[in-house]
């Protein structure tokens, strides 16, 4: 098997393109709008609320841009260009917020003030230990590498306010071996960028030696940096950082896909698969007009005919795809039983430890779509068990 | 502004989207390729009857794959060259001058017993090829026994040497010998150097894993060097027993079968050593010459058993 590393050339720098005319930035399903439609924002104004109050989860959503609400759909919010002002009317002028401090909060406070700067904070907990991902997570998609070369500085702003607000018991720093890479008060675990090990889920072994690492966070690069520029902006996030086809780019939060491609010289060749993420875990997107959704942190691009077409073919039971499996489970069997809807069979055979990571379907020379077979078992069991608890209830 | 993009419609599909390239179709062309050298050596060593073998295996096996598939209502798949390598895998053990019938009977027996009757191939828990030549080993052994078969040549068969004449009827036969099949042998088979050098392609191509022929070799080493401690005089050395025979040609085409081998690391490796341990009992005890492939089907049955020495998975406590 050919080996999958991590380790890309950056970028010279993270660039930046024409700001877009018309942004689409997307809701979730814990968002309430804020605006109504054709009201004028500013650039950083509230656009969406979160439904609940607490200090953790996902954060309010802001205009990226100065313009208009032409649109408010259930998963985005469009804003548009402010449409030139009758005769003798005076143009409106779309209000900024100004800078917030955030000298004289910590804890919870801290992180609500997170939370409606826009930041995600649904992954941090109070007191635990953090492990920053600092590998490329996946081949191809470097933001992590290139933030911790050119953002060191608003990467320590980052972690000098997370240990204001959740206090963390110790910060660990996992890098790729060699590379020097280093962020204030954390300790550097070195590891080697060979995808599966740079997820998540096997960083945090790394960086804490266990498999089941109590009271453990793992956040990435990416994330760190979102605090990191809150921090040192004093303003709302409105940006996303992202890696295209060997560029680093700063856009704001829902500019078209095909802008960034277009602003950046790269051509879709027809038929191609274009995902959001990495090429082993990331989001095949149907339109090239959605917008960047702000956790994003690459665009791949798959051309047609590139790799062999996976198909419903037989499990030929060649154990490859056991070789690589970081779960330490039977991909090949679990997708057996998946394929002929023996869903129950796959759970005392451990498919919960699965992590995604891909790599079985990355490997199978019968080109089945092993990990495709999972996930539908996964999906299955999940609808089983939501079942079954609500007959519980409902005989209780 | 106008977009560079044409306007065009993407394939969605789920992650990953990358793929390591492997396909059946390209491991077994690989391993065709890799066996030619062998092949080559075998039809110059044992003539154009060789030739004719290979042709009538590989040939049977195809049309019999594809008759099967026809009834069973499965769709064609010689395209993949799993029935064709499993033709020629089988022609690389029979004697070079076997009769087309035994080639033909051999060759259909190894499709329908040992694949199509699973299921197909990826289905069977045994190796294909060595389902073929037990059956013709057992049912016709004086066409199967190398040194009757090739009376022609005023050469010996080593391991039938030894099982019928003892170590010193084998002292004459040098080790380099072997390696270069200068003597008597399986078509293939015995060309130990050269399929030696094709399973060392193909694991460098990572295409078969160390794990099975590494121990594989082991056990037959092992085991044959503590017969060889207890009595040389009575006991070939564990060098003969690794270059005799079909011993290579077991280690990295019969063993590693897919379908038929473990999957697990430890398993595959414990599942070697048996193998290697059967192959040497096999040719002290056992009636016939050599018994590697007998050796590989007792290791086959064994895999689903060793197949139970699971890590624990990620997490597991
Ligand atoms: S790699 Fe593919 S063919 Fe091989 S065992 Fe896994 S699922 Fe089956
Ligand atoms: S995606 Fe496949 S290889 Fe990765 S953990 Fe899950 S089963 Fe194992």
């Amino acid at each position: 098997m050919k080996k999958l590393s991590t380790a890309t050339p950056l970028s010279d720098s993270i660039r930046s393109i024409p700001a877009p005319q018309r942004v689409r930035i997307a809701l979730g399903r814990g968002h309430t709008p804020a605006v109504k439609r054709k009201q004028v924002v500013g650039k950083g104004q509230v656009l969406a609320e979160t439904t609940s109050s607490g200090p953790f989860g996902v954060g309010f959503v802001h205009a990226t841009i100065d313009g208009i609400v032409e649109d408010i759909l259930p998963e985005a919010i469009i804003i548009g260009p402010i449409p030139s002002p009758g005769e003798g009317k005076e143009a409106p002028v779309p209000e900024r917020p100004g800078r917030a401090e955030h000298k004289n909060l910590a804890d919870e406070a801290l992180v609500r003030w997170l939370r409606e700067m826009g930041i995600d904070t649904s992954r941090f907990h109070p007191s635990r230990t953090v492990v920053v991902n600092g590998l490329n997570p996946e081949p191809g998609a470097f933001l992590s590498e290139q933030l911790l070369r050119d953002e060191r500085a608003t990467l320590d702003a980052g972690i000098n306010l997370l240990e204001r607000a959740v206090r963390p018991g110790n910060v660990h720093l996992v890098v790729a071996r060699g590379s020097g890479y280093g962020l204030h008060g954390a300790h550097v675990v070195e590891a080697d960028p060979q995808y599966p090990s740079t997820l998540d889920a096997l960083v945090a072994v790394t960086a804490t030696g266990s498999e089941n690492p109590e009271a453990t966070d793992v956040i990435s690069v990416a994330d760190l940096y979102r605090v990191g520029r809150v921090a040192t902006t004093g303003l709302p996030l409105t940006e996303a950082v992202l890696t295209v086809e060997g560029h680093a780019v700063r856009v704001p939060t829902g500019t078209p896909i095909v802008e960034v491609l277009d602003a950046l010289g790269v051509q879709v060749p027809a038929g191609a698969t274009v995902a959001l993420g990495g090429p082993m875990t990331g989001e095949a997107i149907s339109s090239l007009d959605i917008g960047v959704p702000e956790n994003c942190t690459a665009i791949t691009i798959v051309p047609p005919g590139r790799y062999p077409q996976v198909g419903p073919n037989p499990c030929i039971n060649c154990g490859e795809c056991v070789l690589v499996c970081p779960a330490r489970i039977q991909p090949g069997m679990l997708s057996r039983y998946a394929e002929f809807a023996l869903f129950e069979e796959t759970r005392p055979r451990h498919i919960a430890a699965c992590v995604e990571c891909g790599m079985c379907t990355y490997v199978c020379p019968a080109n089945r779509p092993v990990l495709q077979y999972i996930r539908l078992a996964k999906h299955k069991l999940e609808e089983q068990d939501a079942f079954v608890a609500t007959c519980r209830l409902q005989d209780e | 502004m106008v977009s560079q993009q044409s306007p065009s419609l993407h394939t969605v599909t789920a992650p990953p989207f990358w793929h390591c390239g492997r396909t059946v179709t390209g491991d077994m062309y690989r391993l065709l390729v890799a066996l030619v050298p062998a092949a080559l050596l075998g039809v110059y060593r044992f003539g154009y009857d060789a030739l004719t073998v290979l042709a009538v295996a590989g040939l049977t096996a195809v049309i019999t794959e594809a008759l099967i598939q026809r009834l069973m209502e499965q769709s064609p798949s010689a395209h993949d060259f799993t029935a064709l390598a499993d033709g020629i895998l089988l022609a690389f053990l029979l004697p070079a001058t076997a009769p087309w019938w035994l080639v033909v009977v051999g060759s259909a027996v190894t499709i329908i017993l040992g694949r199509m009757v699973f299921g197909g191939f990826g289905g069977s828990p045994v190796c294909a090829p060595a389902v073929g030549w037990c059956v013709l080993t057992v049912s016709w052994p004086a066409y199967m026994d190398l040194n009757g078969m090739l009376l022609r040549w005023d050469l010996v068969e080593p391991l039938s040497e030894l099982k019928y004449f003892g170590v010193e009827a084998i002292s004459g036969i040098s080790l380099s010998s072997l390696v270069f099949g200068q003597n008597l042998g399986a078509l293939g088979a015995s060309q130990a150097g050269l399929v030696l050098a094709a399973g060392v392609a193909l694991l460098c191509m990572g295409q078969i894993r160390w794990y099975i022929p590494v121990s594989y070799l082991a056990g037959v080493f092992g085991t044959a060097l503590i017969y060889w401690l207890i009595d040389p005089q009575l006991y070939a050395s564990p060098l003969f027993h690794l270059l005799a025979g079909t011993t290579m040609f077991t280690a990295f085409f019969l063993l590693p079968y897919p379908s038929a081998s473990p999957v697990f690391r430890i398993p595959m490796i414990l599942f070697g050593l048996m193998a290697g341990a059967l192959t040497i009992l096999i040719r002290v005890y056992g009636i016939y010459p050599d018994g590697a492939p007998f050796a590989v089907l007792l290791a086959n049955l064994c895999t689903p058993l060793l197949d139970l020495i699971q890590p624990k998975p990620f997490g597991g406590r």
